[in-house]
Order: C-alpha cells, then structure tokens, then sequence
C-alpha cells in the first residue's frame, strides 16, 4: 500500500512541475517574443573596412522622427560600410545587417525596422549619411 | 567478523602506505652518454620567406675525456642567399637570461649547399647558431637541413631539420617617404622614389605618399593611387607617365611582426602568410586611403593584377610631413 502512496505522490509532483512552467513563444528568428511594446535606437555607429569608426562626431538619434544623422569622415569609402545599431530590450532588427553595406547612393537613403518584444510594433528609421567637407 | 575484516584491512593499508610513502628516492647524477652528442631546434618563427632569416640552435658534445669539436656543418637541399653563414659564437645565457657569446670557430664558408666552421677553440660542448636566408630560387619549394659535426677522436654525428616551405612572399623594411619628396612608391621595385626618378619608373609606380592639412577635415597621411580622383590627391602634380591605378583597402589591427622585427614592448602581432593574400578581395576597394594612422596598414593590388600587397606604416610624423612603411609582397 506504502508503495503506491509513494507513485503518486510522484505523479502529482510530476504534473505540479510541468503545469508550473509557462511556455514562452519564439519568433521565427529564434527569439523570445516578451511582452515589451517598445521599439527604438539607442545608439548607432558605423565602422569603415578597417572596423574602425568612420563617424566624424556621435550620431544623432532622432526617436520621434525616426531618423539617424550621421557624418562621416572625407574619403570614407562609402561602398564598405558596417552599421551597428544598439536597440531597446527584446527588440530586433529588420533587415538584418550580416556584413559590408553599400551606402555610396546618398540620394537614397537606407532604411531599417526596428521591431518591439512583442513584435507587434514596427517603427522604421532612415539613416541619413553625409561626408565631412572641406571648409570653403 | 566484518569488523574484524576492516580493521585488518585498514592496518595493513596503513603499513603499505608508511612503507612506500616514506620512501625516499636518492637523486642520482645522470650520466653522461658516451660519444659525440648532437641536438638542434628551429628558432625563428612564423612563415619562411626570401630574405628573412630561418635561425637554428644547433648544439654539440663529447665528454672531455674522449676529444673536442673539430668542425660542424649544414648541409641545405637547396643554396641560400650569399648570406647564409654559421655564427662565430657559441652561445649560453647568464643568470639575467641574456644571451653570453663566445667565439668558438673560425668565420663560416659557403660552397654549394654546404655552410661550414671549423672549431679555433678546443671546446667539448658548443651551442652554434645557423642562419639560412632564402634565395629567390627556393620559392614555392620545401628545404631541408643536414646538421653535423666531427670529433677529434674521428667520430661524426647528424642531425635531420625539416622540410621546410619557403613561401612566395617578399618584404621591404623601414622605406622612408616624405611629402613632395620619396613619395612615389612601387610595389614591383619594393622602393620610394622621388618625382625625378618616378618619371623613369612611372610604369611601376603604384601608389604615391601625400600628407595635407585641410580645414574642415581629416586628411592627415595618405595613400592614394596615381589614377585617383583628384579631390583625394590636392595640390599633387604627378610626374609625366605616372598614371597607374590600385586597388587600396584600409586595414588595422594587422601588426605583422616580420614587419616590425624590432619592436619592443607587450603587444599583439600576427604573421601574414601567402594565403592571406591569396584569398584577400581587393575588387571593390577604392584606390586611396586617407588619414592613415601609425600602425595600420593598407592592401594593394597593382592595377596589372601582378602583385598583391600588405604596405604598413611602422611610424608618421606629422610635423615632419612623413612615415616609415613596410612592405610584404605577394606575386601573383
């Protein structure tokens, strides 16, 4: 009789575990999806192909305009340059920056989402590059 | 009973363990082994190239009681450079962990493929120093070494170093370039010239040296190709003829130690090595590097696609509106 108090008593333990854990969704990058709503840069740099810094002074992150202003210095090759965004907790990146970017077109300039915790809010910056110039 | 049991067992497991555990184990001087004794190590690290020097320690002994060294040496599958040479010197190292020389042979010959000394000391024991400088005729091949040596008593030892790769690589160390002065550089010739001896050699001339001091931005030190645009080489007049284009890729963190063989202090540096410039995609790069740092470097590729290049600056001087570069080389 002792015996099958013993089993369960270890079936009840077993069930109280597995009901306890609450499964958290992950998106399709493999990422937890949490329950933050916000989406936005906090910081933003752009290295040469040197991986050093390209940038003539910090980039102004505009969070209400959804812009960044960045300068870069003369002579940057503008072809090979690596982006790096520093984004809100949980949030992602869309597209995703997997090396060198092309940035010469400063008519066009290049665009990123930033997307929140819960994937659910979608906020899209514009990077506006321009390069240091010689004083007249 | 089982109480019984264990505490015999724990007894005579106690007494196995006095006995061998106080067991003291008398040092004994080795003996020396009888007959002429040779041993060798590379010293020299990294890729072995033309014109840089492969080191090795080469060490000899018989006990005094049976002769003294006679002679040692190398035989190489393939000839070095004319500078190749056995060093005098037999060397230890002092309580400092300074290298103590003492002259031991007579200066070095080369005949062929052997570099040979006979001992001027009577000696029993010699740590020689070997020095191979690559020819370009051992480029892409493998060498090998035959250390050996003779005894007064008639007997000879032998010692079997390698194979080694040499590689295709070549350097040129600390060229000087000045603004306006040697600042036309030529990967084919590894040099510096000025604008009048640039004119002759305007086919080879690949990159050019500039420094500028532009308000309102950084131009600082330069490498640019001759064909570059001519916001990115201001106030430049080109010789006649030199009119080449590179291929021009900023690098840092790159610190070649083969560059900067004399370098002191706690500091990071790699070997690069054929492959690097083998695999390196120099298509999309520019063909100029402005504000060039002390201790960063560029890629190049000649614009004929002959040669690829790593040029590093070991030193600027801002003021003085010039730098000290390196070069390692790659033919195509």
């Amino acid at each position: 009789m002792r015996k099958y108090q013993y089993t369960f008593l270890l079936i009840l333990t077993s069930i109280f575990l597995t009901k306890c854990s609450e499964e958290y969704p992950i998106d399709e990058d493999g990422l937890l999806i949490t329950t933050r709503t916000s989406a936005y840069v906090g910081s933003f740099e752009i290295l040469g192909s040197d991986f050093q810094t390209v940038r003539t002074k910090v980039a102004v992150v505009d969070t209400v305009a959804q812009t960044i202003d960045v300068e870069v210095h003369f002579g940057t090759d503008l072809s090979r340059l690596y982006p790096q965004f520093s984004l809100v907790t949980d949030a992602k990146l869309e597209p995703k920056i997997t090396g060198f970017v092309d940035f010469s077109n400063l008519a066009s300039p290049l665009q990123w989402t930033v997307i929140s915790g819960n994937r659910k809010i979608r906020k899209t910056y514009t990077v506006n590059l321009t390069v240091q110039q010689p004083t007249p | 009973m089982m109480k019984i049991l264990s505490y015999r067992t724990a007894v005579i497991a106690l007494v196995v363990l006095y006995i061998t555990g106080c067991k003291q184990e008398e040092y004994q001087v080795p003996v020396p082994e009888s007959g002429l004794q040779n041993d060798c190590i590379k010293k020299s690290n990294g890729p072995n190239m033309p014109g840089v020097d492969m080191e090795f320690m080469y060490a000899i002994a018989i006990q005094k009681s049976e002769g003294k060294l006679v002679s040692a040496q190398v035989e190489a599958s393939i000839a070095g450079a004319s500078e190749t040479y056995i060093d005098r010197h037999s060397y230890h190292t002092d309580d400092n962990g300074q290298d103590v020389g003492v002259i031991v042979t007579e200066p070095s010959t080369n005949e062929g493929l052997t570099t040979k000394v006979n001992f001027s000391l009577d000696t029993n024991a010699a740590t020689l120093r070997f020095f191979y400088r690559p020819s370009l005729a051992s480029v892409d091949q493998e060498v090998s070494f035959v250390f050996s040596a003779t005894s007064s008593n008639g007997q000879t030892v032998s010692y079997n170093m390698g194979p080694y790769k040499i590689r295709r690589m070549e350097r040129a160390l600390n060229i000087s370039v000045a603004d306006g002065q040697q600042s036309f550089i030529s990967i084919e010739d590894m040099k510096a010239y000025n604008a009048t001896d640039a004119s002759s050699r305007s086919e080879a001339i690949d990159l050019v040296y500039l420094h500028r001091t532009i308000p309102g931005i950084t131009f600082g030190h330069a490498l640019i190709a001759p064909a570059a645009d001519a916001i990115y080489r201001p106030g430049l007049i080109l010789p006649a003829g030199v009119r080449r284009d590179a291929k021009i890729l900023k690098a840092w963190n790159i610190r070649d130690i083969q560059l900067e063989p004399n370098v002191t202090g706690n500091n990071t540096f790699v070997y690069l090595d054929d492959e690097d410039f083998k695999s390196i995609d120099l298509q999309a790069a520019p063909n100029y590097a402005i504000n060039m740092k002390a201790q960063s470097g560029v890629w190049i590729e000649t614009t004929d696609r002959k040669y690829r290049a790593f040029v590093y600056l070991n030193s600027v001087n801002d003021a003085g509106k010039s730098a000290v570069l390196s070069i390692k080389r790659y033919r195509m």
